[in-house]
C-alpha cells in the first residue's frame, strides 16, 4: 500500500502552494488519478483522511478526477476502448501495438483555501 | 474571511521525481547504468545478480543498493562476492523512493561505477510507481509464482524495459505455460525485451549480460 506515502506528498504540494499564494486553511483539494498510475482512488481519500486529522486542515476535502486513458491503433487508425482492468496494449482487431495517450496522471489540479489576506489577492489565481 | 482558488497542474510526486531527475544528472556525470529491478520477494533478484557479478565484475565496475524491510542479508551476499553494497533498510516501507537513493549514496562508495543494480523491495506493486533515477526497469518473474502474474499485476510488467523469467530449470515441475506468459507480457508492453533465464543451470544467462552490456556500451556512446 504506497497510498498513504502518496497522500503524505499530495498534502506537502497543497500546503506549498498555499504559502506561495498565502496563508489560510485548506478547503477542498481537486487532484487527477490516471487508471494507469497504479493508484486506487478510495484508499487515496482513507489516506488522504488519516493525514489531515487532527491538523489545522482537518475535514479539507479531497476530490479526484479518474482519468482514462485514450488508445488509437496506428494501423487500424481507429480509437479502441479499453476494458475495465485490461492493460493489454495490443489491437483486438488487427494485432497492431496500440497509442496509450494519458492514464498515467497524477497531479494535483487545484487548490482551494481560506485566507485572512488582503481580498485583492484573494481570488482566482491561475499557474 | 476569503477564499481562494490556486489553479495549477503540479506532479503529486514532485519531490521525488525533482531528486529522480538530480540521480539521472549524477549517474550522467559518473558514466554509470542504472537498472531497478522489481518482483515479488523470492523470485530471485540477488540470486540473478549474484550470477551476474560472476560473470561480469572482472569486466566492468559494478555496485548494488539493496532495498528490504528487515537484514543486511542481500547486501552481505553481494559484499561477499567482492562488489561494493549498500543495504536500505524500510521498516515495513513497501518501495524504495529516490531520496532513500541519494542516502544510500551518500553513505557507501557505490560511485564511480559502470554498472548500479538497485533491488527493490519485493513488491510487484508500490515501487513501479517511484522513479529512482534509473535506466531502465527490470521486471522478474519466476516460473514457481504462477503464469497469471502479469495480467493480475500488470502495471509493472507494462512499465519494465525488460522482463526476466527466472527459474526456468524449474519448468518442467510447475504449471507455468510459457509461451501464454510471454503472449501476455508482449501484450501489455509490445516494446519490451523478454528473457527466460536459470541461474541454477546458466541457461539464458549469457543473453542477459550480453544485454547489460549493450545497454551500458549505449549510455556510454550517448
Amino acid at each position: 500500500m504506497h497510498e498513504m506515502g502518496i497522500a503524505i506528498e499530495i498534502y506537502r504540494t497543497c500546503r506549498e502552494v498555499v504559502r506561495e499564494h498565502g496563508q489560510g486553511r485548506l478547503q477542498t483539494v481537486r487532484i487527477a488519478v490516471g487508471e494507469l498510475a497504479a493508484v486506487e482512488p478510495d484508499l487515496l481519500k482513507f489516506g488522504w483522511e488519516a493525514v489531515i486529522a487532527d491538523g489545522p486542515d482537518e475535514g479539507a476535502e479531497l476530490e479526484i478526477d479518474f482519468c482514462r486513458a485514450d488508445q488509437r491503433c496506428p494501423s487500424c487508425g481507429e480509437a479502441k476502448k479499453r476494458s475495465e482492468g485490461s492493460w493489454f496494449r495490443i489491437c483486438p482487431d488487427c494485432g497492431a501495438p496500440l497509442e496509450v495517450r494519458g492514464g498515467d496522471e497524477l497531479d494535483v489540479l487545484e487548490v482551494s483555501f481560506e485566507t485572512d489576506d488582503e481580498p485583492a489577492e484573494a481570488s482566482k489565481t491561475q499557474e | 474571511m476569503m477564499k481562494k482558488l490556486v489553479t495549477i497542474r503540479r506532479k503529486a510526486l514532485a519531490a521525488s521525481e525533482e531528486q529522480a531527475d538530480k540521480l539521472r544528472e549524477r549517474f550522467a556525470d559518473s558514466g554509470t547504468l542504472v537498472f531497478n529491478l522489481i518482483s515479488s520477494p523470492g523470485s530471485g533478484k540477488t540470486t540473478l545478480l549474484e550470477t551476474t557479478i560472476g560473470r561480469m565484475a572482472e569486466v566492468y565496475k559494478m555496485a548494488v543498493i539493496e532495498g528490504d524491510v528487515a537484514t543486511e542479508r542481500d547486501a552481505d551476499r553481494i559484499r561477499a562476492m567482492g562488489v561494493p553494497a549498500h543495504q536500505v533498510l524500510t521498516s515495513g516501507a513497501c518501495h524504495l523512493d529516490a531520496r532513500q537513493i541519494e542516502t544510500a549514496l551518500e553513505a557507501t562508495d557505490l560511485l564511480p561505477a559502470d554498472i548500479l543494480f538497485i533491488e527493490n523491495v519485493g513488491n510487484l506493486i508500490c515501487p513501479t510507481t517511484y522513479d529512482l533515477g534509473e535506466d531502465f526497469k527490470i521486471a522478474l518473474l519466476s516460473v514457481t509464482e504462477g503464469d497469471d502474474k502479469p495480467i493480475k499485476y500488470p502495471a509493472i510488467f507494462s512499465r519494465a524495459d525488460i522482463t526476466v523469467i527466472t527459474k526456468s530449470d524449474l519448468l518442467p515441475y510447475v504449471p507455468f505455460d510459457l509461451d501464454t506468459v510471454m503472449a501476455h507480457i508482449s501484450s501489455l508492453n509490445p516494446t519490451g525485451v523478454i528473457l527466460v533465464v536459470s541461474s541454477t543451470t546458466g541457461e539464458g544467462i549469457d543473453l542477459w549480460c550480453d544485454l547489460i552490456a549493450s545497454r551500458f556500451e549505449a549510455k556510454r556512446r550517448s
